[in-house]
């Protein structure tokens, strides 16, 4: 016991004297989350929070008009902007990026949907044999209204087909109506149904949660961003560890612990305990700079649930596998270039593959299955399911196991090389 | 083993995978108990690898190592408890000072409490640098980084010492406070394994002497006895005699 509190104290010793180890550990993450929940609130938002600037122009004094614009504002994806200017200039405004989409609802479009939908009611009672109200007009010659939509030069296809997507909605629901309206018309012989303006949707889609996890808050550029650069932190504890153990083998250090008595997987255990501890102190410094720092630069104040014991078990887990990964390349490599050049590439490529940047659901379909192998990742899944559900056991449990398991992988991998090396 | 025999090798062997000619080749001496016993031989002859073997850094392919009645395979803890490497560089954390580096290496040899920080005081008293035990050693001369490397191989009285050039790269004074110690040490009846190519200090510090080349023993003996025997004026010219003058690498 004594020869692992020697360890430890040495090991924590000599991470306080290293200034710029330091900084790299405790200062950079700090540095990284701040920058990048400021960079990434804007998108997070867009997703997720603010509405798309449309302008309408709406030349048309019946119902479709009115109703297109209600449906617009119901919708609460779009912040509608009426227009009286000439189709030109609204033109202009999409075009400069002053709104991202610009919709011009003709001046005949309720007399044309009228029209239509009177020759498919027509179409229909008649194919029923039931009786035609001599008052419905016969339609000659097309009756197809087209709405111009145009969008803003740097929208993105996608966005532009979900847009469109939802005018379609709208769309689609008014005609619905206006149909149903017309067959009660007809079939009451000619009294409107006042009711039929209530008429709703007969199925409705509700979100609603996945497993037994209740999502608590939604995602954000805070929520996201600390989690994420708290692993990264973690895992960049790489180069320095490694380039501890190097530095330990270069200058005989390594071969007086080894004559010294007891095992030297003590002397190891000192090592990672000490780290471990630097990886749980990155982890609350984190969270309290999401708590407190970064609402006061105007971003939203990170949530982490109730559950601290779990936070803490995962954070172990997380900083378990980021000292045995560290202690693998520390074993694998003979210089502290080797290390420093790979250890900080290859933690680079695990954190892009985890997610840590950009969440792994906006990434390609090939890019989502290689983040199942990154420890960053799973490290990730566990701390948001703390953050932003209820998380169950089965939450984070599994991801634990997987941290752990790479810990376990990683040390033994290390332990074989030692060996081999030492013979 | 003979009752005074602090080490006693037999046959040692050992092989390096991919290299054909044996590190060392069924080499067999006996070190008595109080001796400075110096190892000497050109670059790559099997010193290191000889004596990283009696430290227990490496297992031999073939051989017998006893130390202080200890099988060398089946003992290792107990063995660890005696012997001490004081290495050819300086193993010590730059950025800790003197006395940091000195509680860690103590503590690992299970010393704590004031009986560690007496020894500590004492040994720096020793060496001169007992105004310098919180100064960070990466702020100490060469001279004193030797020092406190030394002190560092001795803070938990060994029976055994091994010591790989431990004046290498060290001014006049120190080298003569160094060797004056180990004598001192050694007249405390602790047997020391040395290690060098600076041959004259050898000569005058070494009880005993064993020559090396390709991983075999070619010459042991007292100084004097050497230079006797192969009709030198010093143990430089033994050596050049014995090992040749072709450069290794």
């Amino acid at each position: 016991m004594l020869r692992l509190i020697a360890t430890i104290r040495k090991e924590i010793l000599l991470l306080k004297r290293d200034r710029s180890g330091l900084a790299i550990m405790f200062l950079m993450p700090m540095i990284l989350v701040t920058i990048m929940a400021l960079i990434q609130d804007a998108p997070f938002r867009d997703y997720q929070e603010l509405k798309i600037p449309l302008l309408l122009i709406n030349h048309d004094e019946g119902d479709v008009g009115k109703k297109i614009e209600q449906g617009l504002i119901t919708s609460k994806i779009f912040e509608v902007t009426n227009f009286n200017g000439t189709e030109k200039e609204a033109r202009r405004k999409v075009a400069n990026g002053d709104f991202e989409i610009g919709i011009i609802v003709p001046g005949d479009a309720s007399e044309k949907l009228n029209a239509r939908i009177d020759q498919f009611v027509e179409e229909t009672l008649h194919s029923l044999e039931l009786p035609v109200n001599d008052s419905i007009e016969k339609v000659h010659g097309p009756s197809e209204t087209t709405i111009p939509v145009f969008f803003a030069p740097d929208i993105k296809k996608s966005f532009k087909n979900s847009v469109l997507s939802s005018i379609m909605h709208v769309s689609s629901r008014l005609e619905t109506q206006s149909i149903l309206n017309e067959f009660k018309s007809v079939l009451n012989e000619g009294e409107k149904d006042t009711t039929s303006e209530e008429i709703k949707d007969f199925i409705r889609f509700k979100e609603s949660e996945s497993g037994n996890t209740v999502v608590l808050h939604e995602l954000n550029s805070v929520q996201h961003n600390v989690p994420a650069w708290t692993l990264f932190g973690m895992f960049f504890i790489v180069i320095s560890l490694a380039g501890s153990m190097i530095k330990e083998r270069t200058d005989g250090s390594y071969l007086r612990i080894r004559t010294m008595p007891g095992s030297y997987l003590t002397v190891m255990a000192g090592k990672m305990i000490a780290y471990l501890l630097v990886c749980l102190s990155q982890c609350v410094l984190m969270i309290l700079t999401g708590i407190y720092l970064l609402p006061l630069l105007g971003l939203p104040q990170l949530v982490i649930g109730n559950n601290i014991p779990a936070i803490g078990l995962v954070a172990t887990c997380c900083g378990l596998a980021a000292t045995g990964y560290g202690i693998l390349v520390g074993t694998l490599f003979n210089t502290h270039q080797q290390s420093a050049t790979f250890g900080s590439v290859s933690v680079v490529i695990l954190a892009a593959l985890g997610g840590i940047w950009v969440p792994v659901y906006v990434m390609p379909e090939i890019i989502r299955i290689l983040a199942t192998y990154s420890p960053l990742y799973w490290g990730l899944q566990a701390f948001q399911s703390l953050f932003l559900s209820t998380g169950n056991a089965t939450d984070i449990l599994f991801p634990s196991l997987k941290l752990l398991l790479f810990f376990l992988i990683t040390l033994s991998i290390a332990y074989f090389i030692n060996k081999y090396k030492n013979n | 083993m003979t009752k005074d025999a602090a080490i006693e090798v037999r046959h040692l062997i050992k092989n390096y995978k991919g290299v054909i000619q044996p590190a060392v080749n069924n080499i067999s001496f006996t070190i008595e108990k109080g001796e400075i016993w110096g190892l000497l031989g050109p670059n790559g002859a099997g010193k290191t690898t000889t004596i990283s073997i009696l430290c227990g850094l490496l297992k031999s392919d073939g051989g017998e190592v006893i130390i202080h009645g200890y099988r060398h395979d089946s003992n290792s803890h107990a063995i660890k408890q005696i012997i001490s490497m004081v290495p050819q560089d300086i193993a010590l954390y730059p950025s800790l000072t003197a006395f940091e580096n000195l509680h860690y290496i103590g503590n690992m040899y299970g010393m704590q409490g004031k009986i560690l920080k007496d020894r500590i005081h004492e040994c720096l008293n020793a060496f001169g640098l007992e105004n310098f035990a919180n100064k960070p050693v990466e702020n100490f001369s060469g001279g004193m980084k030797r020092r406190i490397n030394l002190i560092a191989g001795i803070l938990h009285k060994p029976q055994i010492v091994f010591m790989d050039e431990p004046t290498v790269g060290v001014d006049v004074q120190s080298r003569n406070m160094i060797t004056g110690f180990l004598k001192e040490l050694n007249g405390q009846g602790i047997t020391i394994v040395y290690t060098s190519h600076l041959l004259e200090e050898a000569q005058n510090l070494c009880s005993h002497i064993a020559i090396i080349d390709y991983g075999t023993m070619i010459a042991s003996g007292t100084p004097a006895e050497l230079i006797h025997q192969h009709a030198c004026a010093n143990l430089e010219e033994v050596f050049l005699k014995l090992t040749g003058r072709k450069l290794r690498d």
